[in-house]
């Protein structure tokens, strides 16, 4: 177990220094089998079970390999573990790329470049960006880093420590699948059901864990009334706590109404006290990495309290 | 007309009473979106009954100013009817046989007076972000848009809007832009455009003044193809009442001004309170006057009925097999709107 605090400690610090892998990023093969697989099995009648089956072929063969691989390295010895698994969790995360994307809004916006900064925010948030002001655009940053921080960081780290590297693979994967197939859309109402309550249920423990995380390493008390009050509104039961306690800890309102494809959507307001500014981004950044580091933290601890024991 | 059956309108709050045994007084009918705080009619001159309108050069006067059609021949850019429908009726009759892409979700007449008039009506999906430029790839002639689109509450771009124009001019097209819920975001509005061949705007005063009772509707569109409109309508498209009525609603600025600002606060009001209640079942849109609840559709029947028994009437819409809208019209404070609260608080969850 301590084996796999050093592997993640390595993972965070290659992501630090390589940022996201560029020429060679295995997610756009699996991508692309799971847009092969959904234009196979997407049709006909039964299409909820058809999902799941479609879910099961794109995970199982994932799961063999990764726990193959993971067997097979800690009988050859624990450093050769702590190597690899500190590149494949390296490749799960995307803490340095998260930055990246919102620090050249955050740029876009402290030059006051309006276009620049929708083009940036368009990259990393789905609703219609040409028409924002620099308060929206510092919102829709804000709540992607809150949001991801705990998607593509802190639940990947979970599932690394509860279950090694076929966990943080497993993670990785099913999130992948929610992105690409988890709409309420007539395409994926039934097929893509599978895939978002799976990773629904991947997510629930350390969404929570985040907002806790969040919520300590912030304005603790506003985190967790926010949380108790609003999440429960937001229309993702994951989501909701994680944003609701980040703007809470941060002490700025998020939510309220955001635009997708031309309509104008109202969401709940989350957080409380005052509207975000570009600065927001930052701190918000700033946040993710305690809570990042807390987590770390806790988990020597617990990691040391089992060898005492 | 032959094999078609005409569109059913409204919320059908008939349906409710006989349905749930509660009689027509006791309803918060929300199942139409029109404001909720209607221009107060003046007092009516006898004169208007009594004389035939003797031209309706000021109506439309007041029109061209309030709707901001450029200036060069703008009153000759202008026809007058009883309420949009008329036009919407008219307009089909005007082409010879040509295809029309129409959004799926949207005001029912348009599709059904093209199949009418015999032309093929193709549907797009206004919900889904680039249906129409898929649609135009198809050989359109005319490109029916409803912006702001109601139910879905889709908006879209002027520039978006000029761009489809311009590929439906190279095959002498038009577009039909159905503005029936645009007066409450001006900015949006391509009336500032018109005189462009080919592009017909429809306006009415029925939702945002709250004056559907008086038929009052109108195109805009460049002057030759408004001369025929004119022609296909008649003399007298106004009657003398609604004529008057509709000049001073036109004119009066502070109205205007006024009811703009309080929808958008009826609005927010009442779309906080449906994503209070049901914000994590589905999402929430809103326009200025309705606010929209995208449901899977069976627990949107729920939310209706459950509201139903309140007393609190909404309009469902089907949008696919799965999902269906639920529509809010926006309501004023005071009791009904503490009554929707109320009953939304007790929607179970």
């Amino acid at each position: 177990m301590s084996y796999a605090v050093l592997a993640t400690v390595g993972a965070l610090l290659f992501d630090r220094w390589w940022g996201e892998p560029h020429r060679w990023h295995p997610l756009i093969g699996f991508g692309r089998a799971a847009d092969w697989l959904e234009s196979r099995l997407n049709r006909g009648n039964q299409r909820r079970w058809r999902g799941v089956l479609a879910l099961a072929l794109m995970l199982l063969p994932l799961l063999l390999i990764s726990a193959g691989l993971q067997m097979l390295l800690l009988a050859i010895s624990p450093w050769w573990f702590t190597l690899v698994a500190a590149l494949v969790v390296y490749v799960c995360i995307g803490r340095r790329s998260l930055g990246e994307h919102a620090r050249a809004v955050a740029l876009a916006l402290r030059a006051v470049d309006l276009p620049a900064a929708r083009n940036a925010v368009g990259r990393i948030v789905s609703r219609d960006t040409q028409a924002l002001d620099a308060r929206a655009i510092s919102a829709a940053t804000a709540e992607s880093v809150l949001e991801n921080g705990s998607d593509a960081v802190i639940a990947s780290l979970f599932w690394f420590a509860v279950a090694g590297i076929p966990g943080v693979v497993m993670h990785r994967a099913a999130n992948t699948l929610d992105a690409m197939w988890g709409y309420r859309n007539t395409r994926f109402f039934y097929f893509g059901w599978a895939a978002a309550r799976f990773d629904d249920v991947l997510n629930y423990l350390p969404a929570r864990l985040t907002a806790c995380a969040y919520a300590v390493c912030g304005h603790c008390a506003d985190a967790l009334r926010c949380w108790a009050r609003q999440a429960r509104h937001w229309s993702s039961p994951n989501a909701g706590p994680v944003m609701a306690a980040g703007a809470g800890a941060l002490r700025i309102r998020l939510g309220g109404d955001a635009s997708y494809g031309g309509a104008r959507e109202t969401r709940p307001v989350l957080g409380c006290d005052r509207e975000p500014r570009p600065q927001d981004v930052e701190r918000a950044l700033r946040l993710l990495d305690r809570a990042i580091v807390l987590c770390l933290l806790l988990w020597a601890c617990v990691v040391v309290m089992w060898r005492l024991l | 007309m032959d094999g078609l059956t005409p569109p059913e309108h409204g919320g059908d709050l008939a349906q409710a009473i006989a349905r749930y045994r509660i009689p027509a007084a006791g309803w918060l009918d929300l199942s139409a979106a029109i404001n909720p705080e209607p221009y107060a009619v003046p007092p009516l001159p006898a004169a208007v009954f009594q004389h035939l309108p003797s031209n309706d050069d000021a109506v439309t006067a007041a029109a061209v100013d309030y709707y901001g059609v450029p200036a060069s021949d703008a009153a000759r850019s202008i026809v007058a009817a009883a309420g949009s429908q008329a036009l919407i009726q008219w307009l089909p009759l005007l082409r010879r046989h040509c295809r029309v892409a129409i959004p799926a979700i949207g005001y029912r007449e348009h599709a059904f007076r093209w199949r009418c008039a015999g032309h093929e009506v193709i549907e797009y999906d206004a919900g889904v972000a680039h249906a129409v430029d898929e649609v135009l790839r198809q050989n359109i002639d005319v490109l029916v848009v409803i912006n702001p689109n109601n139910p879905l509450t889709t908006v879209y771009e002027p520039a978006r809007l000029l761009g489809w124009l311009q590929t439906l001019q190279r095959r002498g097209g038009w577009l039909v832009v159905d503005e029936a819920f645009m007066d409450a975001t001006p900015a949006h509005s391509l009336a500032d455009k018109v005189g462009a061949p080919g592009l017909i705007v429809l306006r009415s005063l029925g939702k945002f003044f709250g004056l559907a009772g008086v038929r009052c509707g109108f195109a805009l569109c460049e002057s030759s193809l408004a001369a025929t409109l004119r022609a296909a309508v008649g003399p007298w498209p106004l009657s003398g009442p609604t004529a008057f009525v509709a000049e001073q609603a036109l004119r009066d600025r502070a109205w205007q001004q006024r009811a703009r600002q309080r929808l958008a606060m009826h609005s927010r009001a009442c779309a906080e309170a449906v994503v209070a209640a049901l914000g994590g079942k589905g999402a929430v849109s809103r326009a200025d006057l309705f606010v929209s609840a995208a449901l899977p559709a069976e627990e949107a029947r729920a939310v209706q009925e459950a509201l139903a028994r309140c007393g609190i009437w909404v309009r469902l819409i089907e949008l696919d097999l799965q999902r269906a809208l639920l529509r809010f019209g926006v309501l004023a404070p005071g009791d009904a709107w503490l009554r929707l609260q109320a009953a939304l608080e007790r929607v179970p969850a």
